[in-house]
C-alpha cells in the first residue's frame, strides 16, 4: 500500500491482485469529499433529483492547516487530516517523505526490521548502490591490469586484446557476471547487533511521529475554494482566515517581504502574472480534467500528471509552465520574473525532452496566457473571478526520430 | 540501432557508399575505419561494428599500445578518404546549371531518382548566343506556340544528386557552345564541367535553399522519404493534395434525425445555460454546491471552466506588422515575417507517390538554424497549426490488433463544440459555481421521453466509440491533434522534434 514498499518479485500473482484490490479500496475516492447517493432512492428523491435539488449527501472532512510563508505552503498538522487528503486525490506531499507521509510507520518498520535483523527497503537500496560502486571499482582495476599486460606484450612486439583473455574467456566483470565478494556481509551483522543495543533501550518508548503533511499554495486553494474541505489559519494568531484573505495572503507569498508572516490584506499592486495565479491556472485546469497533478521538480519540469494517481502507475505526462503575456510591456513591468516566460533555447529543450523520454513521461509545454492589463481591468484580480480570462494553449512535444518513420 | 535501419539499400551504387557511412555515425562518435573493406573487394559492404571503447586513460598519458592502435586507425581513415571515388558512366544523369534561375536542366536522366526528384519546366528554346539564359517561358511565349518542357531539378536536388555521385553537373556558360541534343554531347560539354565542391559553393543559398535545408534535405533523402518543397518556387511546380480527411470527416458525424436533434437540444440547452450562467456569475466568493452533484465526476465536469482552446484568437505582439499576402497560400500574418514556415513536405518511403500530382504530405517539416533562432513561441506554433489539417492518430500498436479503433479517437474532436464541454470555452466568463443544473434538469427531464433518450455528450463520444473498444487516450493526448516536425540544425547535427497540437480538454480523466 505505502509506495515505499518494494515491488518483490517473489509474491505471487493472487497477493498482488490483492493488493491491488485493497489499492482500489483505499484510493477509490478521487477527491476528498465523498458524495452518498442514498442506497433506496425513494420516488420523492427521483422528483427532487429531476429539479436538481440535493439528493446526495455529501461527507466533508474538514481538514485543518496552517499557511507557512517561508516554504510558501500549507501545513496539515493533524495526521488524520494529511491521510484524507493523500488517500482522496493524493493532496500534498509529507516533509520527511517523498511522496505519502509514511515517516512514522517507516520508523516502526526500521524497529522491527532491525530487531529481526531483517533489512528496510532504504537498506537494501544503501546496499545496492554499495555493491555497484564496488563493481565499477572492481571492472576499471581489470582494465587496467588487462591495459598493463597488453602494453608489456606489445613492447614485446605483440598486439593483444585487452578485453579477451588469450583462451577467449572475457577479462573484464560486465554487470551480468560480476558477484560482490564475501567481505560486505560482515558489516550488516556489527550495525545490526549496534541496532538491537540501540533498540533495547528505547524499546518501550513508542515514536512520537513529527512529520507533517505539506500542501502547494496551488493544492490548498483548490482544496478550500472549490471544495470548502480545509481551513487555513494564521500561523501567529491561529484564527483561520477566511477565503478572502487567503486569497490575499497566497498572493502576497510570492511577493518578497522581510517578515515572514501571513498578510491577508490586499496587495498593494494586484498582478495577473503572479506566480500563484499562473501556477494556479494550470493546476486546477489539469485536476478539473481528473489527471492528478504532483510536483515535477525531478524531471526538471513544473508539473507531473498521473493517471489515478502515484500509488497505480507512473506519471504520463511532464507539464512546463510557459506564461505568455498577451502585453509584452506587461512583463517588462513585472515585479515577477517567471520562469519560461520567454522561450528556452534549444540546448535546454532538448534536455528537458531527453529527461523526461528517459523515464518514458511526454513533455507538455502548457502555455498560459497572462491577460493584458489594457484589456482587463486589475480590479477582477480581486476575486477568484479573473482565472476566467487566462487560457491555456498546450503543445505536446517528442522527438522525431527519422528512421523510426518510415513506414 | 538507428545504424541497421540506415543501411544502404540494394539498389544503390557502392561508389557512395562512404557518405552513408559518415552519415549515420550521427549518435555517438566515429567510425572504426579500420573495418572498413577496402575499396572494390567487397561488392556490398557492411556497415562495421565499432570497436570497444577504452574505459579510461591509461596513467601517465598514452601507452605505446594505445598509441598504436589510434595511428592504425587514422591510417585506415586517411586510406578510406584517399581513394578516388568513381562512377560508372552508364548510370550517371547529366545536368546543366543555369546560375541565372537557379535550375538544373537535366540533360540525360538516368537511374530511379527522377521518379521523386525534378519537375518539368516550360522554358523557351534558347537563342544563339543568349542560350539558355532561359527567360521565364510565360514573359516572352508566342502565343500558340507550343514551348517545350524540360526536366529540371531544384538545387538542392542537384546538389544531392551530385553529392552522391548520381549527376554530373555542367555550369552554363553564355558565351559556350550552343546546347545541341547530339547523343554523344558528352564528349562536346556544353558547359563548364562542375566539381562536387563547385557545385556546394553554387548552389548553396539559392531560391531558399540554405544549408540548414540542405542538410535535412539530404539526411531524409538518405534515409529513403521523398521531400517536396511546401510552398512551390514556380507555377509549375506540383502542388500536395489537401488531406483527404478534411472531407471524410462530417461523414463520421451521425447526421440521423435523432442526432440532429440531440444537436439542436443541446445548443438550445447551452444558449439557455449562458443566460442561466450570467445572471449567476456574480459570485465567485462561492464554494461549488456539493451537494447538488451526484458523481465526483459531475464535479470535476463544473471546475471546467478555464479556456483551454486554440480557436480563441491568440493577441499577436510585434511579429504581426509583417503583412504581406506571401504566395499563394493565404498565410497568417505571423508566420509571413517569422522563421517558422513548412519548408518540406515529406512522404514516408512506403506512401504511394506521384511525382506530377502529390498526395497529402505524411510530415510537415520546418527548418531552422539553432544558432540564430530561439524555440517558436506559441503565436508562431498557433500559426503553423493554424494552416495544417487535423492529423489522422497513428494506428494503434500492435497489441491485440484493432485497425478498426482508427476512426473512434478521431471522433471527440470531431468539432461540436456546442455539445462539448459548454462551459466557459466560447465564453471566458463563466462561473465556476454554476452547477450542472438547468443541462441535468432538462436531461433528466427527457429520461422520461422514452424515444428521445438524448446522451449527455461526453458519453456520447464514449457510447461511439465503445463497440470498438474504448480507444486509449494516451495516443490521442501524445500525437495531438495536429504536428509539425520542426528540425533545429546546429551546424551540422539534426535535432527533429514534433510539436503536436494538444488535447487534453478533449480526453477527460474523470
Amino acid at each position: 500500500m505505502s509506495l515505499i514498499q518494494p515491488a518483490s518479485r517473489s509474491k505471487s500473482h493472487q497477493k498482488s491482485s490483492a493488493r491491488r484490490t485493497e489499492n482500489d479500496r483505499i484510493y477509490a475516492n478521487p477527491l476528498p469529499i465523498i458524495l452518498i447517493e442514498p442506497s433506496q432512492p425513494s420516488l420523492l428523491h427521483k422528483a427532487l433529483g429531476l429539479l436538481g435539488v440535493s439528493v446526495t449527501q455529501v461527507l466533508n472532512p474538514h481538514c485543518e492547516g496552517v499557511l507557512d510563508v517561508a516554504t510558501r505552503s500549507v501545513w496539515v498538522l493533524n495526521m488524520k487530516d494529511a491521510m484524507v487528503l493523500w488517500q482522496r486525490g493524493f493532496f500534498g506531499k509529507g516533509d520527511l517523505s517523498r511522496s505519502e507521509p509514511s515517516w512514522l510507520a517507516r520508523q516502526i518498520n526500521a524497529r522491527k526490521q532491525a530487531k529481526q535483523g531483517g533489512m528496510t527497503s532504504e537498506e537494501v537500496t544503501a546496499k545496492r548502490r554499495a555493491e555497484r560502486k564496488q563493481f565499477k571499482l572492481d571492472r576499471a582495476k581489470a582494465m587496467a591490469a588487462a591495459a598493463a599486460e597488453a602494453e608489456t606484450a606489445f613492447q614485446e612486439g605483440r598486439v593483444i586484446s585487452t578485453i579477451y583473455a588469450p583462451d577467449g574467456t572475457r577479462m573484464i566483470p560486465s554487470a551480468a557476471t560480476w558477484k560482490p565478494n564475501r567481505a560486505p556481509e560482515t558489516q550488516p551483522d556489527k550495525s545490526a547487533s549496534i541496532a538491537e543495543e540501540s533498540d533495547d533501550e528505547d524499546e518501550e518508548e513508542p515514536i512520537e511521529n513529527v512529520e507533517h503533511l505539506q500542501l502547494t499554495l496551488q493544492e490548498a486553494f483548490f482544496l478550500l475554494w472549490n471544495l470548502d474541505c480545509l481551513s487555513v489559519s494564521n500561523t501567529q494568531t491561529g484564527d483561520p482566515l477566511t477565503l478572502s484573505q487567503v486569497w490575499n495572503a497566497f498572493q502576497n507569498a510570492h511577493v518578497p517581504s522581510p517578515k515572514l508572516v501571513p498578510s491577508p490584506e490586499p496587495p498593494q499592486h494586484r498582478c495577473f502574472d503572479n506566480p500563484f495565479l499562473v501556477n494556479y491556472v494550470i493546476y486546477h485546469h489539469y485536476r478539473s480534467l481528473g489527471w492528478v497533478v504532483k510536483s515535477g521538480i525531478k524531471f526538471c519540469v513544473d508539473y507531473l500528471l498521473y493517471k489515478r494517481g502515484p500509488i497505480f502507475a507512473h506519471a504520463e505526462f511532464a507539464i512546463v509552465v510557459c506564461p505568455v503575456y498577451e502585453d509584452p510591456a506587461d512583463q517588462e513591468s513585472s515585479p515577477f520574473n517567471l520562469q519560461n516566460a520567454s522561450p528556452f533555447s534549444w540546448s535546454w529543450l532538448s534536455t528537458i525532452n531527453r529527461v523526461n523520454s528517459q523515464v518514458q513521461k511526454t513533455l507538455i509545454l502548457s502555455y498560459v496566457t497572462i491577460p493584458a492589463r489594457l484589456r482587463v481591468s486589475d480590479a477582477v484580480l480581486s476575486s477568484p473571478a479573473c482565472f476566467a480570462h487566462y487560457s491555456i494553449r498546450e503543445v505536446v512535444l517528442r522527438r522525431f526520430i527519422p528512421a523510426r518513420m518510415r513506414d | 540501432m538507428d545504424d541497421a535501419l540506415e543501411v544502404p539499400r540494394p539498389q544503390l551504387p557502392t561508389a557512395d557508399v562512404q557518405e552513408e557511412d559518415q552519415s549515420s555515425g550521427d549518435e555517438d562518435g566515429g567510425l572504426d575505419w579500420t573495418k572498413l573493406p577496402k575499396l572494390g573487394t567487397a561488392a556490398r559492404p557492411v556497415i562495421p561494428k565499432r570497436g570497444e571503447k577504452d574505459f579510461e586513460p591509461a596513467a601517465g598519458g598514452g601507452s605505446g599500445l594505445q598509441l598504436h592502435v589510434l595511428d592504425r586507425s587514422r591510417e585506415a581513415m586517411l586510406e578510406a578518404l584517399r581513394a578516388g571515388r568513381s562512377i560508372s558512366s552508364k548510370s550517371i544523369s547529366y545536368g546543366l546549371w543555369y546560375p541565372a534561375i537557379d535550375r538544373v536542366h537535366v540533360i540525360t536522366a538516368r537511374g530511379i531518382h527522377f521518379s521523386t526528384m525534378g519537375h518539368s519546366a516550360t522554358r523557351a528554346p534558347p537563342s544563339e548566343g543568349m542560350g539558355g539564359e532561359a527567360v521565364d517561358a510565360q514573359s516572352n511565349s508566342i502565343p500558340g506556340s507550343k514551348l517545350p518542357k524540360r526536366l529540371e531539378l531544384l538545387p538542392e536536388e542537384a546538389l544531392y544528386l551530385v553529392e552522391r555521385g548520381a549527376l554530373f553537373c555542367y555550369k552554363f556558360l553564355s558565351n559556350g557552345l550552343p546546347l545541341v541534343d547530339s547523343p554523344n554531347f558528352e564528349m562536346t560539354s556544353p558547359g563548364a564541367p562542375m566539381s562536387v565542391q563547385q557545385a556546394f559553393a553554387e548552389m548553396t543559398g539559392r531560391d531558399g535553399m540554405t544549408l540548414e535545408r540542405y542538410q535535412v534535405y539530404a539526411y531524409l533523402k538518405r534515409l529513403g522519404f521523398i521531400l517536396m518543397r511546401a510552398e512551390p518556387p514556380t507555377a509549375e511546380y506540383p502542388v500536395a493534395a489537401l488531406t483527404p480527411l478534411l472531407s471524410n470527416r462530417p461523414l463520421t458525424q451521425p447526421q440521423t434525425f435523432r442526432g440532429k436533434l440531440t444537436t439542436l437540444f443541446s445548443r438550445f440547452a447551452s444558449n439557455v445555460l449562458s443566460v442561466f450562467r450570467l445572471s449567476r456569475r456574480s459570485d465567485w466568493w462561492k464554494h461549488l454546491q456539493l451537494s447538488r452533484y451526484r458523481t465526483s465526476a459531475d464535479i470535476f465536469q463544473s471546475l471546467r471552466f478555464i479556456p483551454c482552446t486554440y480557436s480563441v484568437p491568440l493577441p499577436l505582439p510585434s511579429v504581426s506588422e509583417g503583412k504581406q499576402a506571401s504566395s499563394s497560400k493565404a498565410l497568417p500574418f505571423a508566420l509571413s515575417a517569422s522563421p517558422y514556415k513548412v519548408f518540406f513536405h515529406v512522404y514516408k518511403p512506403s506512401t504511394p507517390f506521384r511525382k506530377t500530382a502529390p498526395p497529402a504530405p505524411d510530415f510537415y517539416v520546418v527548418v531552422v538554424n539553432a544558432r540564430t533562432t530561439p524555440m517558436p513561441s506559441i503565436q508562431e506554433l498557433t500559426a503553423l497549426f493554424d494552416i495544417l489539417p487535423v492529423m489522422p492518430l497513428p494506428p494503434p500498436r500492435k497489441r491485440g490488433v484493432q485497425p478498426a479503433v482508427k476512426n473512434p479517437p478521431n471522433s471527440p474532436p470531431t468539432d461540436d463544440p456546442a455539445t462539448k464541454a459548454p462551459p466557459g470555452i466560447s465564453r471566458p466568463s463563466s462561473t465556476p459555481g454554476w452547477p450542472l443544473s438547468a443541462l441535468t434538469f432538462l436531461r433528466r427531464l427527457l429520461f422520461f421521453l422514452p424515444f428521445f433518450c438524448p446522451t449527455p455528450p461526453a458519453q456520447a463520444d464514449k457510447l461511439a466509440s465503445k463497440p470498438t473498444r474504448p480507444p486509449n487516450p494516451f495516443l490521442a493526448l501524445k500525437t495531438g491533434k495536429k504536428t509539425i516536425v520542426i528540425a533545429a540544425v546546429d551546424s551540422g547535427s539534426i535535432s527533429f522534434f514534433r510539436f503536436g497540437q494538444g488535447v487534453f480538454e478533449e480526453w477527460p480523466m474523470a
